[in-house]
């Protein structure tokens, strides 16, 4: 396909039908975004799916498995159950098991963390001073995974050129195309 | 009267060039031509027709109000973190997909194919109007076109249409 053919269209295209087309991909991305905000909203988490970023919880888990998580209220956090947690100041979320917790009357909790294949417990991931975790730092509690899909994630994060390349190549091909 | 001068528009003038294998590319650029010949050469030079967008006007606005949504739900959720934005972010997606519900309704039913639609202004207050549509269907070659005048004073129809194969309008 000549490049000089894909801008023929374009040009062909008075104001409207190009306005058209810029809404065209103003959709396609709100439709994504609509679709992540919806599944926020029905999980109650803040991050509905989570790729697996390390080997800590093998034979589980392993690097670059997608996690589907939830967080509801009325489901409290229980011992052996994985949970995914951001450490305050920090942005990567954590998959691990709980190992102890404590809980008070009116529902606050404290627990512990510790990865599957790891030998020692997450204190020494958490902020300096910090042994205990709590609720708010709970971004969900893993309900079901689906194995190797989120590579394609990984490698996006460790090669960000090849991100910005695909992304450029669709949103272009998006654009010029009438549809 | 249908103009016959259809029939006979030479692509060749523009030199356009499309991939005949693509469908909806084969489509718009019979439209474009359609238009063209008919609206620019024919009708508005002899006749003083207007050219109206309403059509087109209503599907950019729904297509707009949509965007606008999804980008406050955006704005919203980033100055709000989650738990505080829930309400807003409910009724935002059940808005987004109303919309998207609303888009398909009147794509399928109200434009149904239109691309070019002519006001004839006549000196009183009733108008007519010509409306041309076009259908290809996806595997298909036929390419159907249908020319309705409604008489603004007696609010009737009339339609005439042809249907050829595409490969009559274009040189391979």
């Amino acid at each position: 396909m000549e490049l000089v053919n894909l801008f023929d269209d374009v040009k062909r295209m008075n104001k409207r039908q190009f306005l058209y087309q810029m809404l065209s991909f103003g959709m396609i991305v709100s439709s994504a975004l609509m679709i992540w905000k919806g599944l926020m909203v029905v999980t109650g988490s803040e991050s509905p799916i989570v790729v697996v970023l390390s080997g800590s919880m093998e034979p589980a888990f392993h690097r670059g498995d997608l996690l589907f998580l939830t967080n509801y209220p009325e489901e409290p956090v229980r011992v052996g159950e994985i949970v995914v947690f951001k450490v305050e100041g920090r942005d990567i979320p954590i998959v691990h098991r709980v190992l102890k917790l404590h809980e008070k009357n009116n529902g606050t909790i404290k627990f512990l963390t510790k990865g599957d294949n790891n030998s020692v417990d997450d204190r020494g991931l958490y902020a300096p001073g910090q042994l205990w975790l709590t609720k708010r730092d709970v971004v969900g509690r893993a309900r079901g995974f689906l194995p190797y899909v989120g590579m394609v994630t990984i490698l996006m994060n460790e090669y960000p050129k090849f991100k910005y390349a695909v992304l450029a190549c669709l949103g272009f091909y998006v654009l010029i195309h009438r549809e | 009267m249908v103009p016959k001068e259809k029939d006979t528009k030479d692509k060749d003038e523009k030199n356009l060039k499309i991939n005949k294998w693509d469908g909806s590319a084969v489509k718009n650029a019979i439209d474009d031509a359609v238009k063209e010949v008919s609206i620019s050469l024919y009708l508005q030079k002899k006749y003083n027709y207007v050219e109206n967008f309403a059509l087109m006007d209503g599907r950019l606005v729904i297509c707009g109000v949509a965007v606008g949504v999804a980008m406050f739900a955006l704005l919203w959720d980033y100055l709000y973190p989650f738990p505080q934005s829930r309400p807003i972010l409910i009724f935002c997606v059940t808005t987004y997909f109303i919309m998207m519900g609303i888009l398909t309704l009147y794509t399928n039913y109200k434009e149904k194919g239109i691309f070019a639609v002519c006001i004839q202004k006549d000196g009183s207050k009733k108008d007519s109007i010509w409306e041309a549509s076009s259908f290809l269907a996806k595997y298909d070659d036929k390419y159907n076109l249908v020319l309705a005048y409604i008489d603004g004073k007696t609010k009737q129809k009339r339609e005439t249409s042809f249907k050829k194969s595409v490969a009559n309008f274009c040189r391979c």
